[in-house]
Formats: structure tokens, C-alpha cells, sequence
């Protein structure tokens, strides 16, 4: 029995030189290539969730979108009265331009949202989101929004009053919204919200001026 | 795995030497295995040298194996965590307005049920009946109720509140004869949220009635958590014409449930 095994042995043993190394050679590349392709997939994945991510249910970029979504739909009422309604053609044609140019940034940020599998309403409180924790005040309003009592009296408003509570409220709203967009600009580097909150603050900021200009005349 | 050099005449003392170096294996392979020999002249001469110690290779050659095995199993593993993750992702991501509203218990869906009524947008004056209390679909006043997150504290016309609905926003009505406390609950819900609203209304067949174009939700309890579930998914993804504001238009409820008609500072 014992020189039975033993033969056996043997004969595997002669033969064991010739075939094998084709096979292993074989199993070699291919481990070779399974590793790599391994390796490959594992830093793809983490590239991936480190970097191609976009943002979270609580993260900054949706807490602005959110926000100034809303921040930016009073303003379109209001844009919109001094449009129908201003006694100054200067009046009506910024009324104008607020009006469509932030309806259609609503429209960008919204887009955003889709497209990061957000929903348009969050979770959290509005301006949770802001790097230097201002929040919304005793009326849950954000930062310049009118309370409902002074949107209600822009629209009863007739003549110059139109005007005048115009350019009040505005500018009060735009400061809140200069505010805001620098909070984004501070906790984001996404290339999309960037460009729109810089694009935000300074055409904000100009209308301040513009409208500073208008209340002086008009005063 | 790597059991033998390629051409060498010496078959490789170990596994784990080749496991570690792929891809510097190659050149190296020859060189290593020649310097390697004679550190371990009993493992390799077992095999190079053939019948004299035959059992010293048979059990090389099943250790060998090991390596590979541990490797596959390894990839195996990972690959399946990866397609696993990814799976999960897509499946978490994906998942439709349409899907979360559908997962709401007691949500009734009236793009399902009464697909005719509700695909009705036309514009009409004046009072208009409707299949459903409160109505959620249909024709409606060409003004709509302003739903800024609006609460408002008294009765508003149907024909106004639908045509808000219309553009994406989520109408909560509940009995007036709720208590205070459970108004202000529902108010929390609503109040500041863009495309939201809240009113009183009369004849309600529950306590509260939430509605979306096309959708409804009734509950009897004001703190129920399906109220705010039902708000923050179809607020907006419910609308008609994406896009389309909840500023402006009537923002009072001066005229009741009879819908006034458009006036130049309203918008429209």
C-alpha cells in the first residue's frame, strides 16, 4: 500500500514540470488583471462618493436653493406691483427686471434640487443652513422679507406711495438676499451655485444703489 | 497563482512573495527565484529534483493554491460590496415624487381613479361644482389664491384655491370647528413653505383634508405625521405647469367662498 501512494506520487511528480507552468503563467495574468481591475473599481468608487457627490439633504447648496427660492418669490410679487402699478417709468421698468430675473433664477435653483434628487420643501428649519447662524425672525420670516401686513399695503398702495413703499421694502429684501448669498458663497465651492449667488449679490447690490438713487430723487 | 517561474527550471518557493508584487513580478520573477533557491533548498529541491522526497511537493503544491483562493474570494467579496452599494444608491435615488406619494397610507391618487376630472384646466367666472370636496381637480377662477405658505384664518373660494393647486401647491383645509391648538399645529406645517396654503372649510367629511392636483389625503388626527409627508413631496412636484409661481394672485379672504374676479393688481 504505502509503495502504491508513493508511485503515484511519482508519477505526478514527472509530470507536474511540463504541465503546470502554461496554467499557472494563465492564472497569473489573470490575477494580475483581477487585481487591477480591483484596484481600479475601488478608486473609482471612493473618488466617487468623495468628490462627484452632490449635495445632501442638509447641506448648504439645499439649504440656498430652499431659501432663496422662497426669499426670491416675494420679491417677484413686489417687483411685480411696481411693474403694473409705479408712477416712475424707472420704477416699473426695474419692477420689471426683478421680476423676471429672479422668477427665472427660481427656476435654476429648483432645477438644482431635481437634479440632486432633492425635494423642493426640506426637512430643517429655513436658514439653518447659514454659516453664521442668523436665522429667520419672530415672524419665521428670512432675512429683508416684508412682513404679509407690508405686501398687503404695497398692493393697496396708489400714486407715489407705490414707489416710495417700493424701493423701501426692496431694498430692505435685497440686503437680505446680498446676506445670504455670502453665506453660500462661504460654506460652497460648487461651481453652479457659485456662479449664481456671485452673479446674485452683485446685480443686488447694484439695484441697491439704483434704488438709493431712485429714493433721493423721489424724495 | 504563480507556482513555477516562466522558463526557469525552479518552480517558486512561495506564494505570498508573487501576491504582493504584480506587477514588478515579471522581470524580477527569474532572479528572485534563483537567489531564493538556495535559502530554501529543501521546499524547492523537492520538486526540481522529482522522485527523491515525494511528499514535500504534494504539499507544496495544496498550499499553493491558497493564495489564489484567498484573492478571488477577496475580489469576490469587494466586487459584490461595490454592485451592492451602487444598487442600493440608484434604487434610494431613483425613487419618483410619484413613488413617495404612492407610498403614503390613505393617499388617494385622482390621476388614477378620475383621470376625466382632473384633466380638465379650463378657466371659468363664477361658482363651479366639482366631483370632489375639496375639489382637486377641474376648471378653475383664472385668479389663484396666493400659497406662500399662506394660512389663511377664514374661508377662501374653491375656484381660487384650485387653480393654486394647479400650479403646484398643497391646499390644507381642515373643519373650522377644530380646536385652536390643533390649528396651530397645522399651521406649523404650512406656514413659510412656497407652494403651501391653509384655510377653514365648511362641510369637510374629516377633521383635516389635504390636497395636491389630483391627489387627497384625509386624516382625523391634526398631528398625524402623513399631513407634512403629504406637503413636502407634492408640494411643487404635483404641478400642472412646472414652473409657474404661487406669488401674487388673491391674497385675501375677503370675498369668502365665492370667487371674485381678476383685477388688474392681481396679477393673473
Amino acid at each position: 500500500m504505502p509503495s502504491a501512494v508513493q508511485e503515484t506520487t511519482v508519477d505526478e511528480q514527472t509530470t507536474q514540470p511540463a504541465e503546470p507552468r502554461p496554467t499557472s503563467r494563465t492564472l497569473r495574468y489573470l490575477t494580475l488583471a483581477v487585481t487591477a481591475l480591483l484596484l481600479l473599481g475601488v478608486g473609482w468608487t471612493a473618488a466617487t462618493l468623495a468628490t462627484g457627490r452632490t449635495p445632501g439633504e442638509e447641506s448648504a447648496e439645499a439649504g440656498f436653493a430652499r431659501d432663496m427660492s422662497r426669499h426670491h418669490a416675494q420679491a417677484v410679487e413686489m417687483a411685480m406691483v411696481a411693474y403694473a402699478k409705479g408712477q416712475d417709468p424707472a420704477i416699473r421698468q426695474l419692477g420689471y427686471d426683478i421680476a423676471l430675473t429672479q422668477q427665472a433664477q427660481i427656476g435654476h435653483m429648483q432645477r438644482w434640487l431635481q437634479e440632486w434628487e432633492l425635494l423642493p420643501t426640506g426637512s430643517r428649519p429655513a436658514m439653518s443652513w447659514m454659516p453664521d447662524g442668523v436665522g429667520v425672525d419672530e415672524n419665521g420670516l428670512m432675512p429683508g422679507m416684508a412682513t404679509r401686513e407690508e405686501i398687503t399695503r404695497l398692493h393697496e398702495a396708489q400714486g407715489v406711495e407705490v414707489d416710495r413703499l417700493f424701493i423701501e421694502l426692496m431694498i430692505k429684501h435685497h440686503i437680505g438676499g446680498v446676506h445670504m448669498a455670502d453665506g453660500v458663497l462661504k460654506a460652497s465651492d460648487r461651481p453652479e451655485v457659485v456662479r449664481l449667488a456671485q452673479a446674485m449679490k452683485q446685480a443686488q447690490q447694484k439695484e441697491i444703489n439704483e434704488l438709493r438713487k431712485l429714493q433721493q430723487g423721489a424724495g | 497563482m504563480s507556482i513555477s517561474t516562466p522558463g526557469g527550471p525552479q518552480r517558486r518557493p512561495t506564494v505570498v512573495s508573487t501576491g504582493k508584487k504584480p506587477a514588478a513580478g515579471r522581470p524580477a520573477a527569474d532572479a528572485k527565484a534563483a537567489t531564493d533557491k538556495p535559502a530554501t533548498p529543501k521546499r524547492a529541491g523537492g520538486g526540481g529534483k522529482g522522485p527523491r522526497k515525494p511528499i514535500a511537493p504534494v504539499k507544496v503544491s495544496q498550499g499553493r493554491s491558497w493564495g489564489p483562493i484567498a484573492l478571488f474570494v477577496a475580489v469576490g467579496v469587494l466586487a459584490t460590496s461595490i454592485i451592492g452599494f451602487g444598487a442600493w444608491a440608484t434604487v434610494q435615488g431613483g425613487q419618483s415624487w410619484q413613488d413617495k406619494a404612492s407610498k403614503i397610507d390613505g393617499i388617494v391618487n385622482f390621476r388614477e381613479t378620475d383621470p376625466e376630472s382632473v384633466s380638465n384646466q379650463e378657466h371659468r367666472s363664477g361658482k363651479i361644482e366639482y366631483a370632489q370636496s375639496p375639489p382637486v381637480g377641474g376648471p378653475h377662477n383664472n385668479t389663484w389664491q396666493r400659497c406662500l405658505g399662506d394660512v389663511y384664518d377664514a374661508p377662501i373660494a374653491s375656484e381660487h384655491a384650485l387653480h393654486s393647486l394647479e400650479h403646484g401647491a398643497v391646499w390644507l383645509t381642515y373643519r373650522p370647528d377644530l380646536p385652536e391648538a390643533d390649528v396651530a399645529k397645522l399651521s406649523e406645517v404650512i406656514r413659510g413653505n412656497d407652494f403651501m396654503f391653509m384655510s377653514p372649510y365648511e362641510g369637510l367629511d374629516a377633521a383635516v383634508s389635504i390636497q395636491a392636483w389630483g391627489y387627497q389625503l384625509k386624516v382625523d388626527d391634526a398631528g398625524d405625521p402623513r399631513i407634512k409627508e403629504f406637503a413636502t413631496v407634492l408640494a411643487q412636484n404635483a404641478s400642472m405647469e412646472p414652473g409657474v409661481p404661487c406669488s401674487s394672485g388673491n391674497y385675501t379672504t375677503g370675498t369668502g367662498t365665492e370667487p371674485r374676479e381678476m383685477q388688474p393688481s392681481m396679477g393673473g
